[in-house]
């Protein structure tokens, strides 16, 4: 096997990871903070691959057309998790888990029945921004820009929310809500209006992520559900609410599913499923997940 | 986890509950079929061309001065969810027949249903030669689509062609379609041209979002053409993934699909992100880019799009309007709607399409349809890709 193709194999799993990585940490942020398992976060991203196609058809597919759709959808995703969390989450905080599992789970039908109602069931796809066609050549392996592109933002994502989590004022209270929400309560500070900023965030990820996935996928219902478990598999992999954790669980997917392709074609998601079943075994936490 | 699963499917057994009683006379067929999910964009155009059918059937006074009615489920695209339709359209709303279902994981688990119950089964487009071979054929399973063993050997002729291609990657959904279409792909382009070899095959899962590795994995065994059988949404993405990575410019666009990527419906979702130049097929490429159209398929598609209100219509609405066609004639020629007589009626019985003749085979049941392949071009008239000059293929069918 040539070393360029090696190197594009690493680098197929690397977008893979940062795709799977804006996806998987808003999943991992709301339960990290909020001890909530949101199984509608993969059709929060499917409403914003849908809101983009929608944009870029009202916006005009030329120019900044795509970028305009893209912000458009992120924000209408956030707006969405807004009201979602106002008026449902609200009460399902602090209960059992099961309760949310079959709250989100339901929120995953209607918002699935929603989209085909509105947009239908035809495959939509949406063309890549101009700036962003074309490819390189790196070490003779071809590398499309909009995988570079996507390579940037992740880590860039990854950074700026560990600077301010970990870096502000913000981050602080919201790290405090974490730990003891009662005591922050009582000390003053909005944890409501903490949570509801964190679960807008969370939402207006997925929105973005499933947005920017558009140029590279067809756009079908059912995305919601096979992203969400995925998404998945990164958290129990990197450990959940871990936002580190989230991020190399992500790389750590990425490069074993795309290795894996390539030394057991035949077989192509047993070497992720693989790695999952041992870590659960092995550290049921994840790798940079704490005990419960 | 359980839980939510159980109210899952709790619900989804409440909205596909039969909410109305239907007219103690009317001939019922019982229409399992994806209308959720990603293969949906299948299933609902295959369930309006039924719909058409049935339409205009009744329109014309029905059969045996019946009307015909369609009770349609959504199987989600999953065996155990359709198996479970089908007996409860059997034994809760005692329909008359069962047609349906999309893919080769439902039909051939429905088969059994039919088996057992001693009903007429159709099946519009599963194509997987396990269906009806052999050891699974019995006297009510009936096939309209082509055999993934035809789409094999058609798919080989077109790679056949080009000439100066040695080295052949395939790649297809790992399921029984993709498996069944890749195996005879591979030993009818023996026999056709030993000297191509094929270096590697990828088994992407059904519905995969993401091709990027294993379109790397492709490029690093340097092919000189590829063969696919990825089909809707999955070849949508795989041809925006493998575009940049360079895949079509490396091959020159020889690339053969046998996943009927030649519909408008897939040529529309690509728009001008289509790998013009490749080489694929479809039941029915609706456009034709030449001229060689039958006038019967004119006054077909003219008809589809009035009746789905869509400006193009699809490609798949023809198997579910062939197959009703099909039923209402057998049920014409048996006098009956018992199953056993429209079972030997449809047994070797020619039947009428927009696209020419077809007839049950005596022995597998199945049409052994011939699909229109040709060269996807760019067309002043239309903002996507269409057929140039679709042929029919293969001409003879060994067997049949």
């Amino acid at each position: 096997m040539a070393a360029s193709s090696l190197f594009g194999q690493f680098m197929g799993g690397l977008t893979t990871a940062m795709f799977l990585f804006l996806i998987a940490s808003g999943l991992s942020l709301v339960f990290g903070i909020m001890r909530v398992i949101n199984f509608a976060h993969g059709s929060f991203y499917m409403l914003g691959a849908y809101l983009a196609w929608q944009g870029v058809q009202w916006f005009h597919p030329t120019g900044i057309g795509f970028w305009a759709a893209a912000l458009f959808a992120a924000v209408g995703v956030g707006v969405l998790g807004a009201v979602v969390e106002r008026l449902f989450f609200r009460s399902l905080y602090g209960r059992e888990e099961l309760y949310q599992l079959l709250f989100t789970y339901a929120l995953v039908l209607i918002l699935g029945d929603a989209a085909k109602f509105i947009w239908g069931t035809q495959q939509l796809s949406v063309s890549t921004p101009p700036v962003l066609v074309g490819s390189v050549e790196i070490f003779g392996s071809t590398q499309p820009l909009y995988n570079l592109f996507i390579m940037v933002v992740g880590p860039a994502i990854a950074f700026g929310g560990w600077l301010v989590l970990n870096r502000t004022g913000v981050g602080r209270l919201v790290r405090a809500a974490q730990m003891d929400r009662e005591m922050l309560d009582s000390l003053g500070a909005n944890v409501g209006f903490i949570y509801t900023g964190m679960f807008v965030f969370s939402s207006f990820l997925a929105g973005l992520s499933g947005a920017l996935v558009t140029p590279i996928q067809s756009i079908v219902p059912g995305m919601d559900v096979l992203i969400i478990v995925q998404a998945f598999i990164v958290v129990v992999i990197g450990g959940m609410g871990s936002f580190w954790g989230t991020f190399w669980g992500s790389v750590i997917y990425g490069e074993v599913l795309s290795f894996g392709i390539l030394i057991f074609p035949g077989f192509s998601l047993f070497s992720v499923f693989a790695l999952m079943a041992v870590i659960l075994i092995v550290r049921p936490w994840g790798l940079f997940g704490r005990p419960l | 986890m359980r839980l939510g699963h159980c109210l899952g499917l709790a619900l989804a057994a409440a909205v596909s509950a039969p909410f109305a009683a239907s007219a103690a006379d009317n001939i019922k067929i019982g229409f399992p079929i994806p209308l959720s999910g990603p293969t949906a964009v299948y299933g609902v155009p295959i369930l309006k061309g039924a719909q058409m059918a049935v339409a205009e059937i009744n329109a014309a006074g029905g059969v045996l001065g019946r009307k015909l009615e369609i009770l349609s489920r959504d199987s989600k695209a999953n065996a155990d969810e359709a198996v479970r339709l089908s007996r409860e359209l059997i034994i809760k709303d005692s329909v008359d027949f069962i047609a349906g279902t999309l893919t080769s994981a439902e039909a051939p688990a429905v088969s059994t249903v039919a088996k057992e119950n001693k009903i007429v089964f159709l099946a519009p487009s599963s194509k997987s030669v396990v269906l009806t071979d052999a050891q699974h054929i019995h006297p009510y399973i009936f096939r309209v689509a082509s055999n993934t063993d035809v789409e094999g050997l058609a798919g080989a002729t077109e790679m056949a062609q080009f000439k100066d291609v040695k080295t052949v990657v395939t790649i297809a959904p790992d399921y029984a379609y993709g498996r069944d279409s890749i195996s005879a792909f591979v030993k009818a382009l023996q026999k056709q041209r030993p000297d191509i070899k094929v270096v590697d095959s990828q088994w992407p899962k059904l519905g995969e979002p993401d091709f990027t590795a294993f379109i790397n994995a492709m490029l690093g065994k340097k092919p000189d053409a590829v063969y696919c059988s990825l089909f809707a949404g999955d070849f949508v993405t795989f041809a925006k993934q493998a575009a940049p990575l360079g895949l079509f410019k490396a091959i020159d666009n020889r690339l053969v699909d046998g996943g009927e990527v030649g519909t408008p419906d897939a040529a529309q979702a690509l728009g001008a992100d289509y790998p013009y130049g490749i080489v694929t097929d479809s039941y029915d490429p609706v456009i034709w880019a030449g001229g060689n159209e039958p006038p019967e398929h004119k006054k077909f598609i003219e008809d589809l799009k009035k009746f789905t209100n869509t400006q193009y219509a699809s490609g798949w609405s023809i198997m579910g309007y062939e197959m009703i066609e099909a039923l209402a004639e057998g049920v014409k020629k048996a006098g009956s709607t018992k199953s056993d007589a429209v079972s030997k009626a449809l047994i070797g019985m020619t039947f009428d399409t927009p696209v020419g003749k077809r007839s049950f085979s005596e022995k597998s049941h199945e049409t052994f349809a011939p699909e229109y392949w040709g060269v996807m071009v760019k067309d002043p008239n239309y903002p996507f890709a269409v057929m140039k000059d679709p042929k029919p293929l293969p001409t003879s069918f060994p067997g049949n």
